[in-house]
């Protein structure tokens, strides 16, 4: 196996843009790509798209955009994870010596979308849990009040991952709000699934976010800054049990552990953290399936600022995807695009100072009966 | 009455008390399929026994949308209730003044959920 390197990375503005089509966002996020890498694009040798709703050949379209054709190319969706996956099986290529270089670009127009307009249901048309009314905020809310009942959370707790990420937000360019709020305006926002409020709850974001990957020997033809993914994995859910609480996030336990023993590290190596923050509670769950604090100390951990730039372990310093937003297919890649800069020290305003070790993780999907999100990623890059 | 139908045809049973849900058991491990698979998706044994749900089961979390989801004007509240099968069901429930309590006992009820095409689509619900 070989390492892989983080060559090229690009990000378009994420926000509500309905007036850009899904090639048109692609292609500027692979063309940044590319210009980053300081490639000629003719040497990408393999490519994967990620999006999550009403894709069709995105690869293929996209790329026909930058003079790339005949070459291998997937279209990947798993859900939020979709991005994550891509990357995923890119490194799998580039590692097992398939290919030398190669192109993912994840990409959502979630505002002229099918889901435009509504709250997100699982996909399933006779899911069980669809139907009687569950949806992506409902399934984080019941998590939301299990945490008030069994761990204490007041509500300004379960908001506070969206405070810190909306004033993250607001040093990242490409963020789709890049206004800080209070955690009274967090709280008094519009009711969407009790407890969560509308400012709780990721937007709808159109965007894309694309990487280039390529062996060690092509990287150091191009750059001495080799930041490399020391490990990627990507697992599902499982059969969903009572005996289990549903604010324990089984699958993503399972992937940090894989993730950590794969890159011979431990949670305390982290320098920095990017990952799902659809709906604002799940980040205290997340901070103890990812063992940056001990089971049960979420709240206590988060509290002591432990995740805040400048703190012991920063977590979404882009502003994840409450502010900085959540196109569905570009998140996965997005996160890793996002720690690449922080390894190589450009993330301007924002940077994460030192950073040499930064996870990548990304979740999504749900269906009735399983312990959801039911697909996840982590990449763990290091300098 | 006019015609009904229900919110899924596998998961209900009419029998001497009335409607209920119904799931299936392995006759090896034990573990409870809800809704029915037709041979057990934990240990692969193929001997299924059907079983009827049963109606009272504990109030593990809930919470209310006041948007519209699948086909019910908000405010829509739906909780998560725990079986004594040892399975958890998410389901509707009936709004309540008093609003809900973690750890109550709840009361399945079979009940209109919405009305499609004329036709009465029958689901459950707990109280």
């Amino acid at each position: 196996m070989r390492d892989v390197v983080v060559l090229g990375v690009g990000q378009t503005m994420f926000g509500k843009l309905p007036n850009s089509t899904v090639d048109e966002l692609g292609s500027q996020a692979a063309k940044k790509a590319i210009e980053d890498a300081g490639i000629d694009p003719r040497g990408i040798q393999i490519a994967y798209s990620a999006r999550a709703v009403d894709a069709q050949v995105n690869a293929q379209s996209i790329l026909k955009r930058i003079g790339i054709t005949r070459i291998e190319m997937h279209n990947v969706e798993n859900a939020c994870a979709s991005g994550s996956t891509a990357v995923h099986l890119l490194w799998k290529d580039i590692a097992y010596g398939i290919y030398d270089m190669g192109i993912v670009i994840g990409v959502e127009t979630m505002t002229t979308s099918s889901l435009a307009g509504r709250l997100i249901p699982p996909s399933g048309k006779d899911d069980l849990n669809r139907l009687v009314g569950e949806t992506m905020p409902s399934s984080f809310a019941l998590i939301g009040r299990r945490l008030m009942e069994t761990r204490g959370a007041t509500r300004e707790d379960l908001a506070y991952p969206s405070v810190k990420n909306h004033r993250n937000a607001c040093m990242n360019p490409v963020a789709q709000y890049k206004k800080p709020f209070t955690v009274e305006e967090i709280i008094n926002s519009k009711m969407v699934c009790d407890p969560l409020t509308l400012f709780q709850c990721c937007p709808f974001t159109d965007g894309s976010a694309a990487v280039v990957l390529c062996s060690e020997a092509v990287a150091k033809r191009h750059t001495t800054k080799l930041i490399k993914i020391a490990s990627s994995v990507i697992m599902s859910g499982d059969y969903e049990t009572a005996d289990e609480e549903i604010t324990r996030f089984s699958t993503v336990e399972r992937l940090s552990n894989a993730a950590y023993e794969k890159a011979g590290i431990g949670p305390k190596d982290l320098d920095l953290i990017e990952l799902h923050d659809a709906f604002s509670p799940e980040e205290i769950c997340a901070y103890e399936a990812l063992g940056i604090c001990n089971p049960g100390d979420g709240i206590s951990f988060m509290r002591s600022g432990a995740t805040e730039i400048g703190g012991k372990i920063p977590v979404n310093p882009s502003g994840g995807l409450l502010s900085l937003g959540h196109p569905l297919g570009a998140s996965g890649t997005r996160v890793v695009c996002e720690v690449t800069l922080h390894l190589r020290g450009e993330a301007g305003e924002r940077q994460i100072r030192g950073a040499k070790v930064g996870m990548a993780e990304m979740v999504g999907g749900y269906i009735a009966g399983m312990t959801n999100p039911v697909a996840g990623g982590i990449q763990i890059l290091k300098n | 009455m006019g015609d009904r139908v229900f919110i899924r045809d596998d998961i209900f049973k009419e029998g001497p008390n009335g409607i209920s849900l119904v799931a299936n058991k392995c006759t090896s491990c034990g573990k409870i399929a809800f809704p029915k698979t037709d041979y057990c998706l934990h240990c692969f044994n193929k001997e299924m026994k059907e079983v009827e749900l049963s109606r009272k089961g504990k109030l593990y979390s809930y919470t209310i949308s006041y948007y519209p989801v699948s086909k019910f004007k908000p405010p829509h509240a739906m909780g998560l209730i725990d079986l004594p099968e040892g399975i958890r069901i998410l389901a509707p429930l009936v709004m309540s003044d008093g609003g809900f309590k973690v750890g109550a006992e709840m009361e399945m009820v079979i009940d209109t959920v919405w009305t499609e095409d004329d036709k009465e689509v029958i689901g459950y619900k707990f109280r």
